[in-house]
Formats: structure tokens, C-alpha cells, sequence
């Protein structure tokens, strides 16, 4: 049956995409070389009043609620900005094409954009550059076409490789660690993998003895991790850089009696994550920064006033201490919450 | 020689037989517990055996309300949206006041029966498709949850609330895990020993022929989706005994592995079989499944392989017991 299970693997294993490390490095030096390109934004110079247009892919996760908080608080700082129209797509990519088509006949002066699905909303994207209307894709990854003027990005191989070094500075350089992952196939999970790798490449001493998706997940994560306990006798560390799902990991670790011996990578600033960072000073967080709502805005203000930008402009992560956490956590507030610089009454209701 | 005393002299196959017909999804646990247990010796350990059934409460929970609903012939899709809301009220409510656990907990519950009410009400009178009808519901009740929320999970658990769920008996059985066992032995008892859990045999039998002998089929079908949407609250709030509150979208696809429990169990579509022992066994096989996979170290595909093949082979298993009697 072992041996079974083995060849069940073995298959997979080679069914699965598999992408050489060379391929990925070069994807990488491809986006840093195109998001370094200046674009000429004289073409959408505007004059008077501005209206600005946010098609959201969902609203339903509180990273982007905040996000669009960011939005919000930036309009408010300037006058010229009149009114901020919001479109919901709840994940249909059929309806943020619409969202989009009805922004543009609105006649917003700015497109700031969060997708479900790139591809699918290419063409209305196009459609609204050709109306005059400067587009920003905002929070997502780097995206480079026709229909996208400018990217206000987080970089998660960044984000990844800053967690994985403090996470292996804080271990000493050596144990055995697993991995928790978003979604499988997600640009999140990928980049956060291969970042991961790549730095265990400096770090001999590091055995990843697994890589597991908890899907952002908490009660997933928790599940799996139990498991994980039960498979290994032995883990010193986690690598985890979704605040969510490592409370999940290490409430597991807690119940198992086992948190004493491992090391907690950097989460992000979710506000659960932050309190437990707090609490027991380790962990600390790699910032998986909101305000990229904020850059974004101010980008496209550049665009308006036809100031060259760059086609992608990248929102550093920062790193937070375990001892510095407590300065972050809020602990009135709920665990589905985002360490931020908004004023409070700019915070969602 | 008196009747009480006579020997049983019937054939000793058709007795097995029955025995395996009833009890072929429990049988299927058995062997694949079996199979676990010598891959990996964790299964052998009493609190790995009170995670798992643990891991299970949400989705087991759920399931019982499910089985009610689907004895009568119909489904509800709704169940998932439902435990996303639950969630998200009893945390809010809550608003980390020990005091407000109680008032959290009856919202809830009376939020999972309107909904569930609301369903029955117009699968009874209206004739509207169950499948549909509770999809729409899902939709409903996902914007009610995203409008009352604002996209955040806002909401603070009380203290001890997860504490109290989360602690073990004996150092071995979580106290979620009875909570299960609980509620499913109360869904049981319904469905055995009642006229209400009767009439939901006889009507998803034959709906007809219930009506024409005179059973009240709208109210017992109001009755049995109010249930299941009280199932779907406590299953809400044992997601967030079990993991805190962590998003709006807590249960989402959760109705997907109720309805794989449900029917694994042996509970169809069609109506008028099935039960609600046959759905934990049916959850049961679910979750050790996804643990086996997981346990072994494969490899993330090859465990969506292999956790397929699992359900497929316990699927396959339960038909070929049923058919040999």
C-alpha cells in the first residue's frame, strides 16, 4: 500500500507544472525591467474637478476594505477630487467588465482596479485607456498590458524572501521547518515558495519537510498543522507570511503542548496575528502594506497632472519585531483587522 | 416448547445481510480506519482520535440538518452561507463580553430556523426547485452577511468561549467533539423515535400518498429546513469555537463536503432513506481521509489524487456491501 501511495506521488509529482528555477529568475528580472519604465501620461492631463473610479474585483475580505479606506482618506486630501464611485464585482469577472463599461460612461477621470480575473477584463481595461482614462492596477501583482497604465504592486517574492531570512536568523540557521501556503496556484503561494527556496539555498542547515495550502484559511491551517504534528516529532520552525493562517498554526502547536519548541516565522499585520505577536514577543510580521490604496491614488494624480510614472511601482513590505508589535496591535479591535496608519475615523465602520 | 422459546431458525444470510445493508457506511469507516491506523500510528492515539472528531464538529454539525432536510426528498445549499453568518453575528454580539455568550448564542439560532423557515416556506408552498431555491438562499444570505459586516469579520470572541469548547476530557475528548456527538444523537432520537422523523420517511417516499393520508407535508417540511438552518447556526458557531473568527467566508464551500457526507452516508436525493448515523460516518470518512493524505507527507496534488480516490473507493465499498445482501 506504502509503495502504492509512493508511485501515487511519484505521478503527480511529475504531472505537476513544473517551472525551473532559471525560468523564474528571468520572469522576475522581465517584470523589475518593465516596471522600471517611464510612461508618458501627457494624454491624460486633466484640468478641473476629478472623479475617481474604483472598480473592486470583492470587497469582501477586510485587506481590501482597508485598501479602499486608504482610497478614500487620500481623495479626502485633495480638493480637486470630488466624488470617489466604488463598483463591486463579487468575484464575477463578468460583472467587473460591466463595473468597468459603467465606470467609463460615468465619465470618472481615473480607474484605480483590483481583479478577479486579469484576462477577463483586459479588453474593458483597454476600452477605458482609449476613453482617456488613466489605469491603475492597484494591490495585485505586476501587470503589464495595453489597458494597464501603471501597477501599484506588492512584491510577494519580497515579502517571501524577508520572511524566510528573519525566520532562519531567528533559528540559529538550522532545523526543520514547514511551510504554510495561500491558495495553491496563486501568485501569492508560488512567489512565496520559490522565494523561500531560494533562500534556503544560503541556509544549508534548513530542511523543509513539507510545504502545505491552508487557502489563507485559519481553521485549515489548524487542521494540517495538527497533522503535521503527528507526522513529525520534530519541528523547529514555520515559515507562514499570512497573519491568518499562522494563528491557526500556532494554536495548533499550543494545544499540542509543542509551542515551546518552534519558531514562528513573521506573519503579515493582521490584526489577530498582531495581538498574538504581541503576547508572546515572537513571530513579528512582514507587512503586506494597505496603503497601497493610498500609492496608488497618488500615482494616478501624477498621471492627471501628465507627469511621466513608472509602469510599476513597487510598495515596500517593512518588518515589525515582536517587540514592536504591541505598538501595532489593537487590541479593542477584532482579530479580521489590519494594522494601519489610517485615521481613526477613516477606519471602517 | 413455547415461543420464547423457540430456536430462530431463519437463514443466517439474509440476517447478515440486513446487518451490512444498515451498517455498510460504518463498515467502510472501519476498513479505512483500519488502513490509516497501519500507515500511520497516530491514528492510534486517543487525542489525535478527539481531533478528528473535532475537525468534524462544524461540518458534522451541519450535515445532521442536511440529512433531515434530504430524508424528505429535498437539500439545502444554504447551509454554508448560513454558518459564515453565524459566525460573524456570534462574534460581533459576543463583542468580547462573557456576559453577551448566551444572547449570541440564541440570535443565532433563531437567525439559522428563520432562514431555514423561509426556505421551507417556499419549498412548500411555492413548489420551487430545493436545489435552487436554497442556491438563491446561499446568495441571499452571503450579501445579508456582507452588508452587516462590511467585508470585515468584525467581532471579538468572548473569553472562555473557545477555552470552554476547546478543552479536553480527560486530557483525550474536546468538549466540541461531544457537542457533536450530542447533537447528532439528539437528530437521531428525532429521526427514530418521533412522528415528525416518521412523516419525513413517509413523504420523501412517496410525497403523494403522504398528502393523501392526511400528514401535514408543509409543516413538517417548514419544520425540517427551520431545523437544518439551526444546524447550520450551531455548526457557525462551533467553526468559531474551533478557529476563532477569522473572515466573512468562514463557511464557504462547507455545503459541498455536508452534501458529500450526506450522501457517502447513504442518505440520496431521492428521499425517503438514509439517516443521520450514516452522515457521521460519512463525515467521519471525509476528515480521515484529508488526515491520511496529509499524515503521509504526499505531496499537494498527489493528495488531492489520492483523497478523491479514497472517497471514490468508499463510495464504490458501500454500494458493493449494500448490493451483496
Amino acid at each position: 500500500m506504502k509503495k502504492l501511495l509512493s508511485l501515487c506521488a511519484a505521478l503527480a509529482l511529475a504531472a505537476t507544472v513544473w517551472t525551473p528555477a532559471g525560468a523564474q529568475d528571468e520572469t522576475r528580472v522581465m517584470i523589475e525591467r518593465q516596471s522600471a519604465e517611464m510612461v508618458d501620461t501627457s494624454a491624460f492631463a486633466h484640468d478641473g474637478p476629478i472623479t475617481v473610479g474604483v472598480s473592486a474585483g470583492y470587497l469582501s475580505n477586510s485587506w481590501v476594505v482597508f485598501a479602499l479606506q486608504h482610497i478614500r482618506y487620500e481623495a479626502s486630501l485633495h480638493d480637486e477630487i470630488e466624488d470617489v464611485l466604488v463598483t463591486d464585482a463579487g468575484f464575477n469577472p463578468a460583472k467587473q467588465v460591466a463595473d468597468i463599461e459603467d465606470l467609463i460612461s460615468k465619465g470618472v477621470d481615473l480607474l484605480l482596479y483590483w481583479p478577479v480575473d486579469d484576462k477577463a477584463i483586459e479588453a474593458a481595461l483597454k476600452k477605458a485607456v482609449d476613453a482617456g482614462i488613466p489605469t491603475i492596477n492597484t494591490g495585485g501583482g505586476f501587470v503589464a498590458s495595453d489597458g494597464v497604465i501603471a501597477s501599484a504592486y506588492i512584491d510577494q517574492w519580497n515579502l517571501g524572501e524577508m520572511v524566510a531570512r528573519r525566520l532562519f536568523q531567528d533559528m540559529g540557521g538550522e532545523g526543520k521547518i514547514f511551510a504554510m501556503l495561500p491558495i495553491a496556484g496563486t501568485t501569492a503561494a508560488v512567489d512565496q515558495l520559490a522565494a523561500l527556496e531560494a533562500v534556503m539555498e544560503e541556509y544549508p542547515g534548513i530542511e523543509l519537510l513539507s510545504a502545505e495550502y491552508g487557502d489563507w484559511n485559519r481553521a485549515k491551517a489548524k487542521q494540517i498543522t495538527e497533522n503535521l504534528l503527528q507526522r513529525h516529532p520534530q519541528i523547529d520552525g514555520v515559515f507562514s507570511p499570512a497573519g491568518q493562517m499562522s494563528i491557526g498554526v500556532a494554536e495548533a502547536f499550543d494545544e499540542a503542548g509543542r509551542l515551546g519548541e518552534v519558531t514562528m516565522s513573521p506573519g503579515d499585520e493582521y490584526n489577530g496575528w498582531m495581538k498574538w505577536v504581541a503576547q508572546h514577543e515572537q513571530g513579528g510580521a512582514v507587512t503586506f502594506p494597505t496603503r497601497v490604496g493610498q500609492d496608488a491614488l497618488r500615482i494616478g494624480l501624477q498621471m492627471l497632472r501628465g507627469e511621466p510614472v513608472r509602469r510599476g511601482t513597487k510598495i515596500p513590505s517593512e518588518y515589525i519585531s515582536p517587540g514592536a508589535a504591541g505598538a501595532y496591535a489593537e487590541l479593542d479591535r477584532p482579530d479580521d483587522w489590519w494594522a494601519s496608519n489610517l485615521p481613526d475615523a477613516w477606519k471602517p465602520e | 416448547m413455547s415461543i420464547a422459546e423457540t430456536p430462530d431458525r431463519r437463514p443466517l444470510w439474509p440476517r447478515v445481510g440486513r446487518f451490512l445493508e444498515r451498517y455498510a457506511i460504518w463498515l467502510v469507516l472501519a476498513l479505512l480506519f483500519v488502513v490509516a491506523a497501519s500507515l500511520s500510528e497516530a491514528f492510534l492515539r486517543p487525542v489525535y482520535i478527539g481531533n478528528i472528531v473535532r475537525q468534524a464538529a462544524p461540518v458534522g454539525i451541519a450535515a445532521v440538518g442536511v440529512t433531515l432536510v434530504m430524508i424528505l426528498g429535498g437539500v439545502d445549499l444554504s447551509v454554508g452561507a448560513v454558518i459564515s453568518l453565524t459566525a460573524v453575528l456570534a462574534a460581533i454580539v459576543m463583542n468580547g463580553e462573557v456576559a453577551n455568550i448566551p444572547l449570541a448564542i440564541g440570535l443565532c439560532v433563531v437567525t439559522g430556523a428563520a432562514i431555514g423557515g423561509v426556505n421551507g416556506v417556499l419549498v412548500a408552498y411555492n413548489r420551487i426547485s430545493p436545489f435552487i431555491l436554497t442556491l438563491g438562499m446561499a446568495v441571499v444570505v452571503t450579501g445579508i452577511t456582507q452588508i452587516f459586516s462590511g467585508g470585515t469579520a468584525r467581532g471579538i470572541v468572548s473569553p472562555g468561549f473557545r477555552e470552554f469548547f476547546n478543552f479536553r476530557i480527560g486530557g483525550v475528548l474536546p468538549v466540541l467533539a461531544i457537542a457533536l456527538l450530542f447533537i447528532a444523537g439528539l437528530g437521531i432520537w428525532l429521526q427514530r423515535a418521533t412522528s415528525f422523523g416518521r412523516s419525513l420517511f413517509l413523504i420523501g417516499s412517496n410525497p403523494m400518498t403522504a398528502r393523501l393520508s392526511g400528514l401535514p407535508v408543509e409543516r413538517v417540511t417548514i419544520a425540517a429546513y427551520a431545523l437544518s438552518g439551526v444546524a447550520g447556526a450551531l455548526a457557525g458557531l462551533a467553526l468559531l469555537a474551533r478557529s476563532g473568527v477569522s473572515s466573512t467566508f468562514a463557511g464557504r464551500g462547507l455545503e459541498f463536503d455536508v452534501l458529500a457526507a450526506v450522501v457517502l452516508g447513504g442518505t440520496t436525493f431521492e428521499g425517503g432513506r438514509g439517516g443521520i448515523g450514516g452522515t457521521i460516518a460519512g463525515v467521519l470518512v471525509l476528515v480521515i481521509a484529508f488526515n491520511l493524505v496529509n499524515i503521509l507527507g504526499l505531496n499537494f496534488n498527489a493528495q488531492l489524487i489520492v483523497k478523491g480516490a479514497i472517497i471514490i473507493a468508499a463510495s464504490a465499498a458501500y454500494v458493493i456491501v449494500k448490493r451483496q445482501q
